[in-house]
């Protein structure tokens, strides 16, 4: 058992030959096979990923990451290892190239453990739109994961393996690591190439590292971040090391809490722990402020239309012509789109395609889509201005703890509603953190949002270590020791 | 036939002259909406072409996307500029052969990505993506033109400017530039605009001509049946040089054009206008002004407009002080013969300004004929050596002796009694004829205006 030490430990452990790539390798999968009915994979690597532990046997021991295991995401593509965004429609796809971020963690020595499950196409919040079926929570397997990286939170939750990746469109990282008690982190939209995240809403979508801790999370982020020429929306930044202010004393920071995060939307058990955390702060030294944000009660209504306006578009090329499903025997190339998307694509994936098309008909993109956008701007003002005086926002990331497996679907709206907390901080494309801050009565776990200015990611993991050094949580399911 | 007056527009897309296959600019993410755009060398080229078409430009835009399900376009959405086009309201000037000048006004110039070439073979269809993602400029005409050679004109104007500018080469053979015209006709100017009907696929400017002419003669059988049609897409068909239907246009498009987010808004500064307008070259007018008025002929002021390479050459010597006409005529003679042959551009041979004007002034000084030049020409084109040492080495310099040229003239003249007689009794050319046997005598060396001068004096 070596994957359950700290990173540094198991690098030491590495370089001095104690331990092999294969070592950690093969305790990840074991620790996948022993959680099998989870459910948080849809295809592991296992030929290619042993393979490839053996080759780094030769290799010198070059960075903290080197030689350890990872899980992504289903709609990150990954050159030769099936990729199916958790759809009939790409269930036999098996992609030609790798997306930016998986160059960038091979760079590093970094070990492709599996793909891991989530909501189609990333379209929900329970993970449970998935034609794989839904994972299940590790603390309680009758409870979601939450969504849509619900099976990346779920293989970390359980202590399968330290790291992995996932996808933030309107909360997809924060919620799920919020109700599985992890670390999980939305950077600033255009931290990192989207090349090769299978588009769901272009304009919101963001990769995030998930993890058990916080100084992971800050590791890894390290590792995926850069300008990347196949995506325009990336962003040139000079390099920086996001573990650098961890440790770092909080006393005269400055922290504002939106009073809509603390309205009654949210159940008193989740916002009487945020209150502990607050009042932990405030005794610590720094400054916790309740303010007024406008426009956050629109973020749902403002998502609804965005994201699935441009998720109608994204989804177009999916027509069963190059790649992924096809429907057998058309009559003409019409047939061909109509009954491979028909068949192909699940109930909620056609559902938000259907409304989306009809968000931009003809005139219906001024009145809904560009009216969107304008309010969008200022909802995008209204948060960044609260950084003018403060140092960051938080707030609980969800409105409830995980809810049962069999809770009803049938209300498209409520999965938007439990995202109402997550969702502003894509809208203003601002970086944001889940920090695990406790459990509720039933022991599910917490989790407080973390939010900072544009590219300020590194004062999000100094407030977030400094919690979690102070709470000093158990946050393993399965009751074991933790390292940091 | 009964007279209508047709009414027709034009849009022209134009691949760029760039590199890179995709939209490869790029500005700081969404939520900094920054006004940094760090990479410009695409934008150069549309920033150029509006500015050559006289259009306003645009300082802030957008990409948008145009969705529709069609196997030509793999994603199903074309990236293209619905909401703000870079270039609008411009116009380009163009002169009918009744000598009238006339304006066709530019709608708007938008960037867009090319689609795939679909090849129709009976019931299947071919894609080449080999062009998809190549960036396009379309440049839409108000329906501001009214018969075939108006069409024929402006497309000839456009390729011109647009290949002068560096922008595209143009060849519209090669699919590099495409036409599409709307042609309608109505019985009175007071009349709303009549039904349209689009001709695509038209392979060169002269079927363009055609193809507006046989469509209005189609269309004015229509009406004068009393008849009417449907909105329609037609293609000229070379082989029957007559256009063809294609489809019956749906109504109602509906392409749900929303602003592309995967390309972040592009905001022009004053710099990047000025850097691309400094880029333009001399464009063909102003050329054709500047060769006149250095006396160079017309015809080969055409002719130079018509070789872009020879006619940036000849532009380096614009302020030199040498006879341009022999300059030109030197170009498009002898030196334009050695450059087909050789499959060469002018700036592959060794001919530097300097040495080109020495060659000028020897032909205009009359040191050196052009049987000379023809012997010399090779050596003169693919070596570095001065014109005065070639001539030496060749063994070709003239006879400029002026007792030498006397003796042989001297000696000419007494063998030639009957011309000279025919000279004295006023007969000009005889004075032709034994210049030709001194040249002959000479083998072509003697400095003719020398040994003309020689002749007159002698025979007087």
């Amino acid at each position: 058992m070596y994957l359950n030490k700290s990173i540094k430990e198991i690098n030491e452990l590495l370089k001095n030959k104690t331990i092999k790539p294969i070592d950690l390798v093969e305790e990840a999968f074991q620790n996948i096979e022993n959680n099998r009915e989870l459910n948080a994979y849809i295809t592991l690597n296992k030929e290619e990923a042993i393979k490839r532990a053996k080759e780094l046997e030769d290799k010198e021991v070059d960075n903290l990451l080197f030689g350890l295991p990872i899980a992504v995401k289903d709609n990150i593509i990954t050159k030769g290892l099936r990729t199916t965004c958790a759809s009939h429609i790409l269930d036999n796809f098996i992609p030609i190239y790798d997306a930016t971020v998986v160059e960038k963690i091979n760079e590093k020595n970094m070990i492709i453990i599996g793909k891991t499950n989530m909501d189609e196409f990333a379209m929900g919040s329970s993970s449970r739109t998935s034609y794989f079926g839904a994972p299940k929570n590790p603390w309680n397997k009758e409870k979601i994961s939450g969504g849509s990286s619900g099976g990346s939170a779920t293989t970390i939750a359980s202590r399968d393996l330290p790291f992995a990746l996932g996808s933030d469109t309107g909360g997809s990282i924060r919620q799920p690591a919020s109700y599985t008690g992890i670390v999980g982190m939305k950077p600033t939209y255009g931290r990192i190439s989207r090349f090769g995240l299978v588009a769901f809403a272009s304009s919101l979508d963001q990769i995030g590292p998930m993890t058990t801790n916080v100084y992971n999370n800050a590791l890894l982020l390290n590792a995926l971040v850069g300008k990347d020429e196949k995506d325009l929306t990336s962003v040139r930044r000079e390099d920086e090391d996001f573990t650098r202010l961890i440790g770092e004393d909080i006393k005269g920071m400055k922290i504002a809490v939106p009073n809509y995060f603390m309205s009654d939307i949210v159940s008193k058990s989740i916002t009487s722990k945020v209150k502990e955390v607050i009042e932990l702060l405030k005794s610590k030294g720094a400054t916790v402020d309740y303010i007024d944000v406008d426009y956050l009660e629109n973020a749902v209504t403002l998502y609804q239309i965005i994201a699935m306006g441009e998720a109608s578009s994204n989804l177009a090329r999916f027509d069963g012509i190059r790649y992924g499903f096809s429907y057998e025997n058309p009559e003409n190339i019409e047939d061909v789109y109509l009954k491979t998307r028909a068949e192909g694509f699940g109930e909620e994936v056609k559902r938000r395609i259907m409304v989306g098309s009809y968000l931009l008909s003809g005139e219906n993109a001024k009145v809904y889509y560009n009216k969107a956008l304008s309010i969008r701007d200022d909802m995008r003002k209204a948060l960044k201005k609260v950084f003018d005086s403060y140092d960051l926002i938080i707030g609980p990331t969800t409105t409830t703890t995980a809810y049962d497996l069999t809770d009803p679907m049938d209300d498209p709206s409520k999965s938007f509603m439990d995202d109402v907390l997550v969702i502003p901080v894509n809208m203003a494309g601002l970086p944001g953190l889940n920090l695990p801050i406790g459990f509720d009565d039933n022991k599910m776990p917490i989790g407080m949002q973390i939010i900072g200015n544009s590219f300020e990611e590194a004062k999000i993991y100094k407030l977030a270590s400094y919690l979690e050094k102070e709470l000093n949580l158990s946050l393993n399911p399965n009751g074991g020791e933790d390292n940091e | 036939m009964s007279n209508y007056i047709p009414t027709i527009g034009v849009e022209v897309h134009v691949e760029l002259k760039t590199k890179t296959k995709i939209f490869s600019n790029s500005i700081n993410g969404y939520g900094e909406m920054a006004n940094s755009l760090t990479n410009v060398v695409d934008l150069a080229y549309p920033g150029k072409a509006a500015t050559i078409l006289n259009c306003k430009i645009r300082r802030i835009m957008h990409f948008d996307r145009k969705n529709y399900f069609y196997p030509d376009i793999s994603k199903n959405y074309q990236i293209t500029q619905n909401a703000t086009p870079i270039g609008y309201d411009g116009y380009v000037e163009i002169t009918k052969s009744t000598g009238e000048k006339k304006k066709v006004y530019i709608e708007e110039m938008h960037i867009e990505e090319d689609t795939c070439k679909s090849a129709h073979r009976g019931t299947k269809t071919l894609l080449d993506f080999n062009r998809a993602g190549v960036p396009l400029i379309e440049i839409v005409t108000k329906p501001c033109m009214s018969d075939g050679e108006d069409v024929k004109l402006y497309l000839e104007k456009l390729r011109e400017l647009l290949s002068f500018g560096d922008i595209s080469d143009c060849k519209i053979e090669e699919g590099s530039m495409r036409a599409d015209v709307n042609v309608s006709i109505r019985k009175n100017e007071s009349d709303p605009l009549g039904t349209k009907a689009e001709i695509k696929n038209i392979g060169s400017i002269s079927n363009a001509k055609l193809g507006v002419e046989k469509e209005i003669e189609r269309q004015t059988k229509i009406y004068d049946a009393g008849e009417t049609f449907k909105p329609q897409t037609r293609r000229f068909d070379d082989k029957i040089n007559d256009t063809v239907l294609m489809r019956v246009k749906e109504t109602g498009n509906d392409y749900r054009y929303f602003p592309e987010p995967d390309i972040p808004y592009v905001i022009l500064t004053d710099e990047m206008i000025e850097r691309a307008i400094n880029s333009i070259p001399m464009l063909p007018d102003e050329r054709r002004e500047k060769y006149k008025k250095l006396g160079v002929s017309d015809i080969n002021t055409e002719k130079l407009v018509a070789n872009r390479s020879l006619s940036d050459y000849f532009n380096t010597l614009l302020d030199e002080k040498i006879n341009h006409q022999i300059a030109s005529n030197l170009l498009l003679g002898d030196i334009s013969g050695y450059l087909n042959k050789n499959e060469k551009l002018i700036t592959d041979t060794t001919l530097s300004k300097e040495r080109f004007i020495e060659l000028v002034n020897l032909i205009d000084n009359n040191t050196l004929t052009s049987k000379n030049l023809k012997d010399i020409l090779d050596i003169v084109l693919e070596s570095d050596k001065s014109i005065q040492t070639i001539i030496k080495e060749q063994g070709i310099e003239n006879i400029t002796d002026d007792s030498e040229i006397r003796n042989i003239v001297k000696e000419i003249i007494n063998n030639n009694p009957e011309s000279v007689n025919d000279y004295k009794q006023g007969h000009d050319r005889a004075i032709k004829y034994l210049m030709g046997q001194v040249m002959k005598e000479t083998k072509g060396k003697a400095n003719p205006k020398m040994a003309m001068d020689i002749l007159t004096e002698e025979l007087n």
